[in-house]
Parts: C-alpha cells; sequence; structure tokens
C-alpha cells in the first residue's frame, strides 16, 4: 500500500469538485442561461453589429462576474472551513501533506471554474449562434484571460482562507479583487497623493492582484487583435503569481496548529 | 528505518502551551512534560477531565499540532515522516465527516489517501461499515445522519488500513448503548489481533471495561500510570447487603453499619468487612432476608474524586 503526491493531490482535488457539485454551485449556469436567452430576445430588434457586441460583452462580463464569484466564495471557505468544522482532522492524520492537500483544494476549485467557465462560453457562442450572429475564435481569448485572472482571485482566496476565517478572509478577498481591478490606480498614486512613498505604492501594486491584465473583453468585442505575446504574458504571470500565493498560503498552513 | 520491535509509541516530555487573551500574550499550558510509553498489542485508556489535555495530546501524535518541546516516536519512526501514516488509524473527538458525501464516497476517499485500489477501497468500506452496522446507509448522504452514525463513520474510516495503532478520541461519545457495545466490541476485537488502542475518554466505566492500562491526566500532567490494579485500591474494603425487612421491625445493627433506604420494604446497608456475620443474624431474627451481598472495591470513579475533588457540574462523567 503506498499513494504519491499526485494521486493525494488528484484525491482531494476530485473531492473539491464533488463538494461544489454537491453543493450546487453550478447552479449559477441556471442563470447564466436564462440573462443569455433574454438577451438575445431582447435585443433583436437592435441593428446587428450593435446586439453582436452587446450580446458578447454581457456574455464575457456575466462569465467573469459569476466566476469571480464562485472563486471568492468556495475559495475562502477551502480551507477555513475545514479548520472550523475540524473536518480535515481524520483526513491530516493519514498520509497526505499540508501541501497537497492547499493544492489539491486548489485545483478542485479551479476545475469547478474550469467547466463552469466552458460551459457558459458555449453558452455565449450557442446565444451569438441562435440570434445568427456569428462569433470567431477570438472570444476564447478573453475567456482565457478571465480563466487566468479567476485563478489568481482563488489563490488570494485560498491564502487568507489559510490564516483567518471565513468571514474575514471574504472581506479581504473582496478587498483584494476590488483593488486589482484598479491595479492601474495604485501605481499612478503619487499623482493624485504625492505624499505616499513610492515603495509603499510599489509594494502594494506588486503585491496586490493586478487584474487589469487579464481584461481583454472589450478588445475582443471590438476586434482589436490580441497577440499571441500578450496571451502568453498573461500566463506567465498568473503562474507566477499563483505560485508565490500558494507558497505563502503553504508556509502559513504547514506550522498551523489546527486545535 | 523502523523496527518491529520498537513501541507503537513514546512520547518524551512533550509540552504544550496555547496562546490566550488578548492579542495573545499570556500562553496557557495544556501539557507539561508529558512522557508515556505504550507496548505492542496493548489496549491503554487515556483519561482526564474535560480541559485535561487529552485532546492535545492526541492531536500532537497525529500531527495536527506541534509541541513546543519534547518528541514523539509512531511506530519507530519521527513524528515528521509520512510513513507511520499508513499504518495508524485516528477518530478525532466529535468528528466532522464531509456531510454531502455517503459513508461510501468517504471511505472511497479516505482510501485514495492510503493509496489503495479500487478493488481494495470497495471492499475494505463494505466490510467496515457492516462492522460498525451501517452496511444498510453506506449510500445515505451523512447530512441525514446522527451523531452516533456519524461517529461510526469516523470509526469506519479510522480502521481503514487496518492500522498497528489505533488513536481513538471519546471514541463512545454520542453513541446509545448499542452503539456503545458495538464500539466496545470493536476495541476488544482490535486487541484480540495484536493491534496497539490508545483511546481517550472521560467514562470511566468504560476503561474499567476494558483497558489493559490506564494513563490519568490533570490539568496536563500526567498523574498516574499502570494497571488498574496498580492505582486502585482492588482490595475489598466493605460489602454492599441488600435485604428485605418486613413492617417498622428493623433490628438493631452492629456499630459502623450504615442503613440507606432503598425500594419499598428493601434496604441497602454499608457493612465493614468481618461484620457481615451479625448483620445476617440481626436481619433474619428480624424476619428479613438476605437478598444480595456484594464486595466493594475501589473504583475509577472514586480515585477521581480522591485524586481531584468532588467533578464541577459536567466535568467529568463518572458513569452512565
Amino acid at each position: 500500500m503506498g499513494s504519491t503526491g499526485l494521486s493525494r493531490v488528484h484525491a482531494v482535488a476530485a473531492n473539491t469538485f464533488r463538494e461544489t457539485i454537491r453543493e450546487k454551485v453550478l447552479y449559477n449556469l441556471v442563470f447564466f442561461a436564462v440573462l443569455m436567452t433574454l438577451s438575445g430576445l431582447l435585443l433583436k430588434p437592435l441593428s446587428i453589429r450593435q446586439d453582436e457586441k452587446i450580446i458578447k460583452d454581457i456574455g464575457l462580463a456575466s462569465i467573469e462576474l459569476f466566476g469571480t464569484l464562485i472563486a471568492l466564495f468556495m475559495g475562502v471557505s477551502l480551507v477555513s472551513k475545514e479548520i472550523e468544522r475540524h473536518s480535515l482532522h481524520p483526513l491530516l492524520a493519514k498520509p497526505v501533506s499540508r501541501g497537497e492537500f492547499l493544492l489539491g483544494k486548489f485545483a478542485g476549485l479551479a476545475f469547478t471554474l474550469f467547466v463552469n467557465v466552458a460551459v457558459m462560453t458555449l453558452g455565449l457562442y450557442a446565444t451569438l449562434w441562435a440570434t445568427r450572429r456569428g462569433a470567431g475564435l477570438e472570444m476564447l481569448q478573453a475567456v482565457l484571460a478571465i480563466y487566468l485572472g479567476l485563478l489568481l482571485v482563488v489563490a488570494v482566496a485560498l491564502l487568507f482562507s489559510t490564516v483567518t476565517s471565513s468571514a474575514l478572509a471574504l472581506v479581504l478577498s473582496v478587498c483584494a479583487v476590488v483593488v486589482g481591478h484598479f491595479a492601474d490606480v495604485i501605481r499612478n498614486m503619487r499623482e493624485v497623493a504625492p505624499a505616499v512613498p513610492t515603495w509603499a505604492t510599489q509594494v502594494l501594486y506588486f503585491a496586490l492582484p493586478n487584474l487589469r491584465n487579464f481584461d481583454l473583453k472589450t478588445r475582443v468585442v471590438y476586434g482589436d487583435p490580441v497577440r499571441a505575446s500578450d496571451l502568453g504574458w498573461i500566463a506567465l504571470y498568473a503562474a507566477a503569481y499563483v505560485g508565490v500565493v500558494l507558497g505563502l498560503a503553504f508556509a502559513a498552513f504547514r506550522s498551523k496548529d489546527l486545535q | 528505518m523502523a523496527s518491529r520491535t520498537d513501541p507503537p509509541l513514546e512520547i518524551v516530555g512533550i509540552t504544550k502551551a496555547y496562546p490566550v487573551g488578548f492579542l495573545a500574550r499570556q500562553r496557557r499550558l495544556a501539557l507539561d512534560s508529558l512522557s508515556l510509553s505504550l507496548a505492542a498489542g496493548e489496549l491503554l485508556g487515556y483519561l482526564g477531565p474535560n480541559g485535561s489535555g487529552k485532546t492535545t495530546t492526541l492531536k500532537i501524535l497525529t500531527g495536527l499540532i506541534f509541541p513546543d518541546s519534547g518528541s514523539v516516536t509512531v511506530l519507530g519512526e519521527p513524528l515528521a515522516s509520512r510513513g507511520w501514516r499508513y499504518r495508524v488509524g485516528y477518530l478525532p473527538e466529535r468528528p466532522y465527516l464531509y456531510d454531502y458525501l455517503t459513508p461510501n464516497e468517504y471511505l472511497d476517499y479516505a482510501g485514495r489517501l492510503f493509496g489503495m485500489g479500487a478493488e481494495t477501497r470497495r471492499a475494505r468500506a463494505k466490510e467496515l461499515l457492516r462492522q460498525v452496522g451501517l452496511e444498510d446507509s453506506a449510500d445515505v448522504v451523512m447530512r441525514r445522519f446522527s451523531k452516533g452514525m456519524v461517529q461510526r463513520v469516523g470509526l469506519a474510516q479510522a480502521l481503514l488500513n487496518d492500522p498497528e495503532l489505533v488513536l481513538l478520541d471519546e471514541p463512545m461519545s454520542g453513541l446509545d448503548p448499542l452503539g456503545r457495545r458495538l464500539v466496545r466490541n470493536i476495541i476488544l476485537d482490535l486487541k484480540a489481533r495484536g493491534r496497539t488502542v490508545l483511546f481517550s475518554t472521560h467514562i470511566l466505566s468504560d476503561a474499567e471495561t476494558l483497558c489493559d492500562r490506564v494513563a490519568v491526566l490533570r490539568s496536563g500532567k500526567l498523574l498516574a500510570v499502570g494497571r488498574l490494579d496498580q492505582i486502585l485500591d482492588v482490595g475489598v474494603s466493605a460489602l454492599e447487603v441488600l435485604v428485605s425487612v418486613p413492617g417498622a421491625t428493623f433490628p438493631q445493627l452492629p456499630a459502623g453499619v450504615r442503613v440507606h433506604p432503598a425500594m419499598s420494604e428493601r434496604v441497602r446497608l454499608d457493612v465493614p468487612e468481618g461484620a457481615l456475620a451479625p448483620v445476617v443474624a440481626a436481619v433474619e431474627g428480624a424476619g428479613g432476608k438476605i437478598l444480595s451481598v456484594l464486595p466493594t472495591r475501589q473504583s475509577l470513579e472514586d480515585y477521581f474524586v480522591q485524586e481531584m475533588g468532588p467533578p464541577a457540574e459536567g466535568a467529568w462523567a463518572p458513569r452512565d
């Protein structure tokens, strides 16, 4: 009898995915379907070019919004709920390390988001097809960027989840996400608040997730081409940021007393 | 490398203090230089009132919390290694198992963490759920379970890997009389199969029934450890005599006999050793009958009261 690290991570991830299914997280897809149907019906009277853009806008924004809500609400409870309910006690006495447990939790929610984003994207394409408006594969570039941004949100929520309660983790994560969408404001803070030291704005700018990087919606909707290198840099930033944040979460969790 | 002759569990001088108070500036000592060793195949009862440090000890043994000092060796391996985790089973106190899963699903998940194959996982789950009396609820989500049923699934997951060392934190908690008997039988079966068991409890009758040795903890310190006959005064110190005496013609009794009214015409007498014969003669002379004679020995409950003073409300359960 023996298990590999990968098989243990997979087991935790599979159970996390099952939890999200059983907790009916994917019910948001029903709301998305209703929203897309209504958009298609209500925007029919508009001109062809306009309604196509509006449907794409609404669709991509909805994918991001629903994804962010799931990433936040499920992400903050990934570990803190387990600590509060003691449900991880019998598991961590088994041959799964705390690092594997964290990684499995992250991977499980990442997969839930993947399924969620994939189904919503298919729904968006179906709506465009049903209203006889075409949509090229370039929309997938915006969707991919949204998904990578969601992984950052999950990582941040997971970090807060390991160090504090679910409620406080939610507050902190929401703050990080909101500020992350205005990262440019932080970078240019000295222009409006010269008293703030440069190092402070720099630290804040690099510490918070720069979610503006992941917003390709407008460019895609208005036909502004997205280069492969742009996507490459976004993916690299996401991988580095998620890696660092998960590393911090592991450092905080590895020596935590689970009372 | 662990040797098969290593003691299954060796605790040497572990101390643990928890931060308390505003900004955690103070520390409350939960365990104070605790040392304890278990022999292979032994069944040790870990006793103490609530807050004495029993759960803290078990959480240290399973790596859930970290001692401030001291060392622990589990099945010959240091606590930090992973190998012993394949050979140990652990039931936490009041286990919370994912209530969106069925027992079968939970055991399957736990089995995957041990690296068991699918067929083995299925077979073990079936066998264990039968053992804990839940074979008919194997596919019911645990959200619908009573506390006692969850406790049984908790016990099943603790035995999933057929562990050499079993750590049980209050295993009888939340169980009805049938459930408690079932758990007792499982513990005795583990012992019969040569497994080493450490179980914590504040229900003294469980320890009296099951254990080879007991360790008694008070305020994080080990008060006593040994066989029950070493810790308790097992010699007969008095007799409890139940008699039936008709009417109000109760006889004159020898000095030292204490009388406690029981039901209807029955009376319970505490009789000092050596005073039984005159009591029997007096009762029979008054037309009464001797219904039963029981020797009185010091129980763990008496020991607890003696060592720790009268219990505070709900501090420990002498018998149930």
